[in-house]
């Protein structure tokens, strides 16, 4: 009898052991970032300089959007409006705590969103979140939110990426720590090196599936794909769609085609002259074939788009055809007073791979309309701080955002990303709108007025939404096949 | 009359001379194939627009990296464009931007060399310690920091390419000078009272011309290196122009499907430094110059 029992403890000991080795975090997951923002960068989700690479996984938001984008529970676990949409309550999840021991409750929610909207901060989200008027702590874990119009969207505005919850009283140091209650914590912030992530074993969805992860900085992006080539990295979801080929026929790896809203872009400055022109701005905007770029740029990967921010999934987009017309172009300039066309210089860097690209073809297709583009190839390292918003003609590109969230961040007159200087009544009024309004019809409409306001008179040349094609290496595992800001990353495994 | 034909002696002389030059450097098989390789160049570089079967800036989705066909020689890159105008030009792109390179590096180094070894003193020394200054700073950056100031057009490219590489003939230029300013008749041309720049274009210049002239040969192959290599990091020409590093760095992820894109720029820039070093070294040997010391022996 002694030695049946000794058998079942040792038997039930192993398969205990076995269990807990089997969900126990293991391995390292390896990616990269552009070190775009150079010595800006930082852990605060809500400043110019995030790495959003660390944060989306280091912090949590309230909402976050579900595989399909619809705004599913995160930190809050249910929400309601009252009757005209202007208090919205959101229920918090109990037993949830920061990497640094502190409990998540209602007081850290006001806090970070509060913190979002202080103007000292002058984060880009401030002017999509200023509808927002008050936060109400109604206890521990219940929040009453405030805002200065109906908004019947508003969980969506709340799914936005940057909207990551944090300790109170922790803003001085955040960009440092990047202390958060996600799936992973920050070991070692080295943004020029290598930053290292350590599993969070208390994980509130379950403890994550890697050990570590490494955030390596490489601002090169055909340096990106050596390294994934070689190993070095185990991800990458900026590839190139010409280089599709070396992946597809290589059994190390995985390749995934997501369609997304995210866009590329050329910027011009309507402050500039000879941009300030919104009949200049048009020609060069009508002089664009984009189908060709897609098939150039994008060997078809892409989705067109005339000039509007909005996602081709999105239920406000404006759904319209542009296709070059070289002749309107040339009418145009000529009557904004230039017959013999103008010259402009665009400044692309290969943080963005397709930027040079994108350059040469846009070069070709608006000579035909008298517009010389000339090309400067500048550094990386520090793109968005020197040359985007400061040269009158820049390269520009966006993740997907929730329509209010992108035409309010990128183009309302009171935007601080409002790379393109775009300032417009008519369009803010729209947003304005569109926003109190409670009427499905009735609001698409007015965001659809928006978008057709920047088909008019916009400083941006959207040419398509992108389909992302991501790399990784085979020994990824349960990566979802969504966006980055969708991604459950305590999910991954690499074997 | 009789100073024209002194005149003509004089010019008959040098083009004998140079001749003799010439075939001494095609008399060794290294020389020889140098001289053809950048012969070969030199003649492309020249004919390239009028034998160009496509418009370099011609892109199109239809054409997208074609592989090698009797309508596309080279095959086609990522924008449809085909290889082989793109290379041939590319080739007029780097000759000329490196020739007027070198000749500038040529000019002023040499003779602010001849200057500093002849005056000697402390203007030497100050220009000499200024020359030791920029040398000391990685001619890269110092070309990354002038080209986002100034652009990538050509006209900034050729004399910063040219100042950069001017500095090692100076040093060059000097040495050679120190060497000749001893000798006899540089002291008998100070004791006729000749002035420094008589003494330079008289009596210097035709002495160490040789060892500035193989040095610029060399500075020459370098610069081609260095011109191509800024291309290569998106600084040198801006596009469409065709040009041999941009075309590589283009194609560099392309290379295991569609090698073709990238093969040609590469075979074409190798060559041409292939063939100016050997050209250099033949005529460092033809006019009796030990490369080892950059002096005449």
């Amino acid at each position: 009898m002694k030695y049946i029992l000794k058998v079942f403890s040792v038997t039930f000991m192993s398969l205990i052991l076995s269990f807990s080795i089997a969900n126990a975090s293991s391995g390292v997951f390896k990616v990269s970032h552009d070190l775009g923002f150079g010595k800006d960068t930082n852990l605060d989700a809500i400043t110019k300089g995030r790495l959003f690479q660390v944060v989306i996984k280091t912090q949590n938001r309230l909402v976050r959007p579900d595989m399909n984008g619809v705004p599913s529970p995160s930190l809050s676990t249910d929400w309601s409006a009252n009757s005209d949409a202007t208090e919205w309550t959101f229920n918090l999840r109990k037993g949830i705590y920061f990497h640094d021991g502190s409990a998540f409750d209602a007081p850290d929610v006001k806090y970070s969103l509060m913190r979002a909207k202080d103007p000292d901060i002058g984060s880009p989200v401030r002017k999509s979140l200023n509808v927002v008027e008050d936060i109400e702590v109604v206890d521990q874990h219940t929040v009453k939110m405030k805002l200065s119009t109906s908004f019947a969207d508003f969980p969506l505005l709340l799914t936005d990426y940057r909207l990551r919850m944090i300790p109170e009283g922790s803003g001085d140091t955040i960009g440092q720590t990047g202390v958060g209650t996600g799936p992973f914590m920050v070991d070692k912030f080295d943004p020029e090196g290598t930053t290292i992530l350590k599993a969070n074993p208390d994980y509130w969805e379950g403890a994550p599936g890697v050990a570590e992860v490494h955030v390596i900085a490489i601002p090169d992006a055909q340096a990106r794909i050596q390294a994934l080539l070689t190993g070095q990295i185990d991800m990458n979801r900026y590839v190139p769609f010409n280089q599709k080929k070396i992946f597809d026929s290589n059994s190390k790896f995985t390749t995934t085609v997501i369609p997304t809203g995210n866009w590329r872009g050329v910027v011009m400055r309507t402050d500039t002259a000879p941009f300030d022109n919104p009949k200049v701005r048009k020609a060069f905007r009508l002089a664009v074939d984009r189908q060709e770029l897609v098939d150039l740029v994008m060997g078809g990967a892409a989705t067109v788009s005339c000039d509007t921010p909005v996602m081709p999934s999105d239920q406000y987009r404006l759904q319209m055809d542009c296709p070059q017309n070289i002749s309107k172009a040339k009418n145009l300039l000529r009557e904004a007073g230039y017959p013999n066309g103008i010259e402009l210089t665009v400044y692309p860097a290969t943080l963005e791979p397709t930027w040079p690209t994108i350059a040469e073809v846009v070069q070709q297709q608006v000579a035909k309309a008298g517009i010389k583009v000339n090309i400067e190839m500048v550094p990386s390292k520090g793109y968005w701080n020197e040359v985007w918003m400061k040269k009158p003609v820049s390269m520009t590109r966006w993740n997907q955002r929730p329509a209010d969230t992108i035409l309010h961040e990128a183009y309302h007159s009171g935007a601080k990303w409002n790379e393109s200087y775009f300032k417009n009544a008519d369009f803010d009024k729209n947003l304005a709108d569109a926003r109190s309004e409670l009427d499905f019809n009735k609001r698409k409409k007015a965001y659809q007025n928006a978008q057709m306001t920047l088909w008019e008179q916009s400083g941006t040349m959207i040419p398509y939404h992108v389909s992302r094609l991501v790399v990784t290496s085979s020994k990824v595992k349960n990566l979802d096949a969504v966006d980055h800001f969708s991604i459950q990353w305590h999910k991954v495994k690499v074997d | 009359m009789e100073s024209n034909l002194i005149t003509e002696d004089k010019h008959k002389n040098k083009l004998e001379k140079a001749f003799e030059i010439l075939k001494t450097m095609a008399s060794k098989p290294s020389g020889l194939i140098g001289l053809t390789i950048v012969l070969f160049h030199v003649i492309l570089a020249l004919i390239s627009p009028y034998i160009a079967p496509y418009d370099y800036k011609a892109i199109s989705p239809n054409t997208m990296l074609l592989a090698p066909s009797a309508e596309h020689w080279f095959g086609t890159d990522s924008l449809g464009r085909d290889v082989f105008t793109r290379t041939i030009l590319g080739g007029r792109t780097a000759l000329t931007v490196t020739f007027f390179g070198s000749l500038i590096a040529l000019l002023w180094g040499g003779l602010l060399g001849i200057f500093c070894g002849l005056v000697g003193g402390k203007i030497d020394d100050v220009v000499m310690r200024v020359v030791d200054a920029f040398l000391s700073i990685p001619w890269i950056l110092a070309m990354l920091l002038i080209v986002s100031l100034l652009g990538t057009s050509t006209e900034v490219l050729i004399p910063a390419l040219g100042f950069f590489y001017g500095k090692g003939i100076v040093r060059v230029a000097r040495a050679a000078t120190h060497d000749v300013i001893a000798k006899d008749f540089i002291v008998s041309a100070r004791a006729r009272g000749h002035s420094n720049m008589s003494i330079i274009w008289n009596e210097i210049i035709p002495n160490v011309r040789d060892a500035i002239l193989v040095e610029g040969a060399m500075r020459w192959s370098w610069m081609l290196l260095g011109f191509s290599s800024l291309s290569f990091l998106g600084f040198g020409v801006s596009p469409p122009t065709p040009d041999w590093g941009l075309m590589i760095s283009n194609a560099r992820g392309l290379m295991s499907f569609a090698y073709w894109s990238v093969i040609a720029p590469i075979v074409g820039l190798s060559s041409l430094i292939i063939g100016i070093n050997l050209t250099a070294d033949a005529f460092a040997k033809a006019l009796g110059i030990d490369r080892s010391t950059k002096a005449p022996v």
